[in-house]
């Protein structure tokens, strides 16, 4: 497993680079949002430990470039500030998990480790529907490149639409695959997700089939493309 | 408002003021100036008619050989019934009063007054040229004006005095009457000028409340700066106002890079002295790691007061609710993934929440995250408009829930429930902290779900 280390405090960036090659990892550091950016473009990493407040380009804007450019690698990210804004920032970014400073070693490890086992998990491959796009071993999706932000839910029921794109969904088959037994099955609200993710990916792109239910198409003009 | 505004009126009053007092001034002026001509125009007609009697009873006065003045047949009616108000006498002067020689029926038995001077003033001008006019009583108490003038009757030595005099109450009645419908009319048209005026001041000082209302809006958060297009006088204010916000704004930006340059520049090393001292345990190591844990707490702690100092002073943000409980969603189900937590969150698209967006995501983030740290799998967030100006946003887990004697403990600063959750335990008190300096209010609660309820009051912005 290999492991890129971005962080510039040098006595921290020794102790860890120590700590995760007693772990049996193997160690890159960058000590700036410069190199870490090179290095992430160019090496195959299995994680990147990622400190927000990077000289040069800071961490954010590091994570913007890579997911950007398609990169789905995990990303712990290590934040100084601990404040929510900061966090939802570095989540928009594409972050994967977060660690706020100071911290204890064997909570990095630990983190480490899961967000290596969850990108470790069964690939699936990805989903499209003209430009739409949907990665379900890295939960995640774009239109036209551009990463979406969606929440649990409604990353449920796109990736259950795309799945089955082109058929007619009846909102009671959206609601039994949404939500699991402990919910409310009120199909009322699925008209709330739908327009949420609507506004995120474009209306046009989901069909409302009037006493039915919904059709997830491609754009006109973007129907040639397939994954 | 600070005292001495207090004392100093608007400038609205001012205007008002003073145009009522110059109006009102003026208009008492040429009232009482009316008044007095109406009244001196109705005398002077009146002793035109007085003056008349006299000349025509001169002239049909006679007087025999032995000096006996005789009086022409009046026909005037009035001259003839008793105390009819019409009266007339021709008398000579004896020393110290005047002796009545012939005089009206009307008189009866009583004489006219003479002249306050005297027959001695008219003596200086005999004749009609020295005729003089004078206020004086009749016999019934009525208010009379008469007229009088020394004359020389031919064929009679001494001069005589034709006084005529008749009842002035018809003139005073009417001239009364001219004052009450005067006065009448100048109140109206002086309460018309002060309208007119109070209309000019108010469309004049238009601009004016405009932008008060426009600088009230920056405060709220409604606009960012004063945009409305002024006349040239308030130009300057509008944009030195619209300098002073994008200054004041650049100041809390500042001091907030600052304290974050702080935190980051203290836990760096705070890093480091933890990792050093789990690479080699022992009691060095324990009060090492102790002391640093106490120093994170201290640097939290002052940088939460840090920033409330500067949200004080810049009171004017207004934050949407719906993206900030979107965003702090799709990044907690993210950090909660392996426990695959799933926040269903239901919120208005135009609820305003009337304060700093960092400071809402950190007190729904703290709520948020603590009840995915205790949840199964299911969170749910409801954020509704309560009263006008207030909202509320209810976080509710499927967790074990907090028994009633611990609820009081979880807003004290650093006391951590269960150590087996990760986290500081921090959270919650610090939302309680934030909720308190924005007027509003944290409580907890048991939630339909079967774990906590928290409910966060807070103030609302108009959408």
């Amino acid at each position: 497993m290999r492991i890129l280390l971005a962080e510039d405090d040098p006595d921290l960036s020794r102790q860890l680079k120590q700590a995760l090659a007693d772990a049996d990892y193997a160690v890159d550091h960058a000590p700036d949002g410069e190199e870490a950016h090179f290095l992430g473009d160019t090496e195959p990493y299995d994680a990147v430990i990622l400190d927000l407040g990077l000289p040069k380009i800071d961490g954010v804007s590091v994570l913007e470039r890579w997911r950007r450019d398609g990169k789905q690698i995990p990303v712990l990210i290590l934040t100084a500030r601990g404040a929510w804004s900061e966090k939802v920032a570095g989540f928009d970014a594409g972050a994967d998990d977060y660690l706020t400073k100071p911290f204890h070693t064997e909570e990095l490890l630990a983190r480490l480790r899961a967000l290596l086992r969850r990108s470790a998990g069964h690939a699936a491959a990805t989903l499209s529907c003209g430009g739409l796009r949907l990665d379900p071993r890295a939960a995640r999706a774009s239109v036209n490149g551009e990463p979406l932000r969606l929440t649990s839910l409604e990353y449920r029921l796109l990736h259950y639409l795309m799945m089955h794109q082109g058929r007619v969904i009846s909102r009671t088959e959206l609601v039994e695959h949404l939500y699991d037994q402990d919910f409310d099955r009120d199909s009322n609200t699925i008209e709330v997700f739908v327009g949420r993710v609507r506004k995120k990916i474009g209306a046009e792109r989901i069909e409302t089939v009037r006493g039915l239910g919904y059709r997830l198409i491609p754009l006109e003009g973007e129907a040639a493309e397939t994954a | 408002m600070t005292p001495s505004s207090i004392r100093r009126p608007s400038l609205q009053r001012r205007l008002v003021l003073l145009a009522a007092v110059w109006s009102v001034v003026i208009l008492a002026v040429s009232g009482l100036l009316q008044i007095a001509l109406f009244r001196q125009a109705s005398i002077m007609r009146f002793d035109d008619d007085l003056r008349g009697d006299a000349q025509s009873l001169f002239t049909y006065t006679t007087v025999d050989p032995q000096g006996q003045v005789y009086a022409p047949p009046m026909t005037d009616p009035g001259a003839q019934a008793a105390y009819s108000g019409d009266y007339w006498e021709i008398a000579e002067p004896a020393p110290g009063r005047l002796h009545a020689l012939v005089r009206s029926r009307s008189l009866w038995d009583s004489e006219l007054s003479g002249p306050p001077e005297g027959a001695k003033g008219l003596q200086v001008h005999p004749g009609e040229a020295g005729m003089v006019f004078y206020d004086t009583v009749g016999p019934q108490h009525e208010p009379l004006r008469a007229s009088a003038m020394l004359t020389y009757l031919p064929g009679r030595a001494t001069p005589v005095i034709f006084m005529t005099a008749e009842d002035v109450t018809p003139v005073l009645t009417s001239s009364n009457l001219f004052t009450v419908e005067t006065v009448i009319g100048l109140i109206v048209l002086g309460a018309g000028l002060i309208l007119l005026v109070f209309i000019q001041v108010r469309v004049g000082l238009g601009p004016l409340f405009a932008l008060q209302k426009e600088v009230a809006d920056v405060r709220v958060g409604k606009a960012d700066r004063v945009v409305g297009d002024y006349p040239s006088e308030l130009e300057p204010l509008a944009a030195e106002l619209n300098a002073l916000v994008a200054h004041d704004r650049e100041v809390v930006e500042r001091q907030r890079t600052h304290v974050g340059n702080l935190a980051h520049a203290l836990k760096t090393p705070l890093s480091v002295m933890l990792a050093e001292a789990e690479r080699d345990p022992g009691p060095l190591a324990d009060t090492v790691e102790r002391q640093a844990e106490a120093m994170r707490d201290h640097v939290d702690h002052h940088l939460r007061r840090a920033r409330a100092a500067a949200r004080s002073q810049a009171p004017r943000e207004r934050t949407a609710v719906a993206p900030v409980l979107e965003e702090l969603s799709h990044a907690l189900e993210r950090i909660f993934r392996d426990q695959a937590v799933t926040i269903d969150w239901r919120c208005p698209e135009t609820l305003f929440f009337q304060g700093e967006r960092q400071d809402l995501l950190e007190m729904l983030g703290n709520v948020l995250e603590n009840a995915c740290k205790f949840s199964k799998r299911r969170v749910r967030a409801d954020a509704e408009a309560t009263t006008p100006g207030r909202l509320v946003v209810v976080v509710e887990d499927d967790g074990p829930g907090l028994p009633g004697e611990q609820r009081a403990e979880v807003f004290k600063r650093g006391e951590r429930l269960d150590e087996t959750a990760p986290g500081t335990g921090l959270g919650l008190s610090i939302v309680e902290e934030l909720a308190r300096a924005y007027g509003g209010a944290a409580t907890l609660g048991d939630s339909s779900l079967g774990g906590l309820r928290v409910t966060l009051d807070l103030p609302r912005a108009e959408s």
